[in-house]
């Protein structure tokens, strides 16, 4: 009886103390929080980890500049956080990230995915939870086909590239023979195809050739890179373009070095999946990347992110804002959210329908960006994505700007 | 040549540069013929497939890319430093390989020997094991991270030139490398007392444990055997590619093919299988209908499916019961 009395008493106290505390820290949490603002998450979806994963990081520094600048404005309805969805920039983990993305309570959009092939595997997923994904880097040009409203990008599609590396190649460096190589890759493939397609309206001969990577699902093996640089030595093209990623242009360029086919006597060009300095320590010599040129998918990195923004991306993330691609995408990108996100009437939790009004409120949104006109077409792509492409050079390791072309 | 046929004057290519073909298929050649070993013995001895074997062959790579990498740093080696540089490689990559064979067959295997498990528990605890070092190996040196061997030798270094054609050093190292240790294994198998033990618990295990042959400890030097070949094939194959977290899967799967292709069971069947697979893979690029590298896979597997269809025990022939 005793016992009992005592159980009795200690449960009756444990829930007063419950009853008082948790209005008591409901109510301290939203004192805290300033004001009754809602909570958002913004998405980020990209390489965080892997080969590529300095890509991821870069973009995330554009996001969090961005985020943080609105909340510190103190002029919206809602505070922001960034989260990272890591897909290693690959198509098969893309679907678990967006998956994982749009189960997370109060996420409204996502910055992302980094890359074309991870974008065309996890769009379903956004699209039948109607988060809107603006991309900051993916590129394939396939991917704004206009049947899905949910994808958007800040960047100029693989035509601009594409376009801007042939008259480089072509005009420019008075290429005759070239030898235009993809990687089987959704964004390789598609940017070898259009440099071909250009470069052939240029007046040049233009050869085809797929060598699949290794290292983002293209099914191929290293031990292929040596007979087939073999091949390109013996046939010897005054010209190459590779569309792919770094760590296997690297296993490329290592081949054709041994094969004695290299930068110094031919011309060698590749896209953005190439423009970043993973390429020199993908590739053995290092020295084998030098002279090799390097596109952007949009206009040169030089007035991107400067100044003020730029002291505040290294604060923030480390990273110099001179090597971050796609920093300044990425925080045009946050902020198309945000702008969007403003009209809406900022509700306490994240429901479809305010989802799906940020979609509706994305392809309104009109601003100067840092990186040019942010509006979007129905497509999803850029309305004024005419821009130019940044070339650069790899010189004793260093990838230098040259030009914008285009 | 014209070159807007680049990709479709495949004979004419030949031409041109045979030589460089043929060394460049000698060189992936020996790589698989080397790992290729691996899987025969562990075969003759157990009667199994090695799933882990391709793990075993990178954690060698591993081991001689980091050794040459630390003792050169940004140096370049030349001369007998080169040579030095790549005899401790081969060593490194072999002894490590060795160790985590060792381990492999200790985790993976001796428990399930010992327990009577059925053949398939042994080949899903392999695949678990290949699970793990591939992610423990991605985990420490980052996935889908290519990392080369230091400089051992000027890079593009041509050894010399014959018929027109310059030999790079490179893969005159690996065939030569390749050819000595396949010599040196096919020795011991064959002509030692340890060989014999092998020989005998391939034909009959229970019975040569009768007649006074450690069993456990034959299969332990036949693991250690062919992980040492392995580490340094691991090693050889790093310095044309680096060496990443899953070069083991697809290196591996080229070198089971081999083993499968000489004749599985038997180690000089394994030797020419991988010979046979990498001049396949180099000859057949000049073919690749256009320029789709893939292509070569499909010569090369169309050949192994007609070569198996003629013979169904491979080149050499699987040699009565499992014969290493």
């Amino acid at each position: 009886m005793k016992l009992r009395l005592n159980k009795a008493v200690v449960a009756t106290s444990v829930g007063a103390l419950l009853v008082a505390g948790v209005p008591l820290a409901g109510l301290a949490s939203t004192s805290s929080a300033a004001s009754a603002k809602a909570t958002y998450t913004i998405g980020v979806e990209g390489p965080f980890s892997g080969s590529d994963a300095n890509y991821g990081q870069y973009i995330y520094g554009g996001v969090q500049l961005a985020i943080n600048a609105a909340n510190a404005s103190g002029k919206y309805k809602f505070i922001l956080k960034p989260e990272k969805f890591d897909d290693q920039g690959s198509s098969s983990l893309s679907p678990a990230a967006a998956q994982k993305a749009v189960g997370t309570k109060n996420l409204v959009a996502v910055v992302g995915p980094a890359f074309s092939g991870a974008s065309e595997a996890a769009a379903p997923y956004y699209s039948k939870a109607h988060v809107a994904e603006v991309s900051a880097s993916a590129t394939a040009v396939a991917l704004a086909s206009g049947t899905d409203s949910n994808f958007m990008r800040t960047i100029a599609d693989d035509s601009v590239q594409g376009k801007a590396d042939a008259d480089y190649l072509v005009k420019v460096k008075g290429v005759k023979n070239l030898l235009v190589i993809g990687d089987a890759s959704f964004y390789g493939a598609g940017l070898a195809k259009v440099v071909a397609a250009d470069a052939t309206a240029d007046g040049a001969t233009v050869t085809t050739a797929s060598i699949p990577n290794v290292n983002t699902g293209g099914g191929g093996t290293t031990t292929e890179y040596a007979p087939a640089a073999t091949g390109i030595a013996t046939a010897d093209p005054g010209a190459i373009f590779y569309g792919g990623y770094s760590p296997d242009f690297g296993l490329l360029l290592s081949a054709l070095s041994s094969a004695g086919y290299t930068a110094s006597a031919h011309v060698i060009m590749s896209g953005d999946g190439s423009n970043s300095p993973a390429l020199i320590t993908s590739t053995s010599p290092a020295s084998a990347a030098n002279g090799v040129y390097l596109s952007e998918g949009a206009a040169g990195k030089v007035n991107f992110l400067s100044g003020k923004l730029a002291s505040e991306y290294f604060k923030l993330t480390k990273i110099k804002a001179s090597v971050a691609e796609y920093a300044a995408q990425a925080y045009d990108a946050t902020n198309a959210i945000i702008a969007a996100l403003s009209k809406t009437s900022a509700p306490k939790s994240v429901s479809t329908m305010l989802r799906k009004e940020v979609v509706a409120n994305l392809h309104k949104v009109d601003f100067k960006g840092i990186t040019g006109t942010i509006a979007f077409a129905g497509d999803g792509d850029l309305r004024n994505d005419t821009g130019t492409s940044a070339i650069s050079e790899v010189e004793n390791g260093t990838i230098t700007f040259l030009v914008n072309e285009g | 040549m014209g070159f807007e046929h680049f990709w479709l004057s495949g004979f004419d290519q030949i031409h041109t540069a045979f030589w460089t073909y043929l060394a460049v298929g000698l060189q992936n050649g020996a790589v698989y013929a080397m790992i290729a070993v691996g899987y025969t013995l562990v075969y003759g001895v157990l009667g199994l497939i090695n799933f882990a074997h391709g793990e075993v062959f990178m954690c060698g790579g591993f081991a001689g890319v980091f050794l040459t990498r630390g003792i050169l740093g940004d140096r370049v080696g030349t001369g007998w430093g080169s040579v030095g540089l790549i005899l401790a490689g081969v060593l490194i990559g072999g002894l490590v390989s060795a160790l985590v064979a060792t381990g492999v067959e200790r985790v993976a295997y001796r428990p399930l020997r010992q327990r009577h498990a059925p053949k398939l528990a042994f080949l899903i605890s392999a695949i678990g094991m290949s699970f793990f070092l591939q992610t423990l190996a991605g985990k420490e040196f980052g996935y889908g991270v290519n990392i080369f061997p230091g400089q051992v030798f000027e890079p593009g270094q041509v050894l010399f030139v014959m018929f027109g054609t310059s030999i790079h050093t490179i893969a005159v190292v690996s065939i030569v490398a390749a050819i000595v240790m396949l010599v040196i294994a096919d020795r011991i198998v064959r002509a030692t007392r340890l060989g014999r033990g092998i020989r005998a618990v391939s034909q009959d295990a229970e019975t040569s444990s009768l007649m006074g042959v450690n069993i456990d400890r034959t299969i332990t030097i036949t693991f250690i055997l062919g992980g040492a070949l392995a580490g340094a094939a691991g090693f050889l194959y790093s310095l044309q590619s680096g060496i990443v977290q899953n070069a083991g899967t697809e290196v591996g799967i080229y070198a089971f093919t081999a083993a499968v292709l000489g004749g599985i069971g038997n180690l000089r069947g394994a030797a020419l299988g991988g010979l046979f697979i990498g001049l396949f893979g180099s000859f057949s690029v000049p073919f690749a209908f256009e320029g789709n590298i893939q292509w070569t896979e499909i010569y090369t597997f169309l050949i192994l499916v007609l070569v198996l269809i003629i013979r169904p025990t491979g080149i050499l022939g699987e040699k009565s019961g499992r014969t290493a």
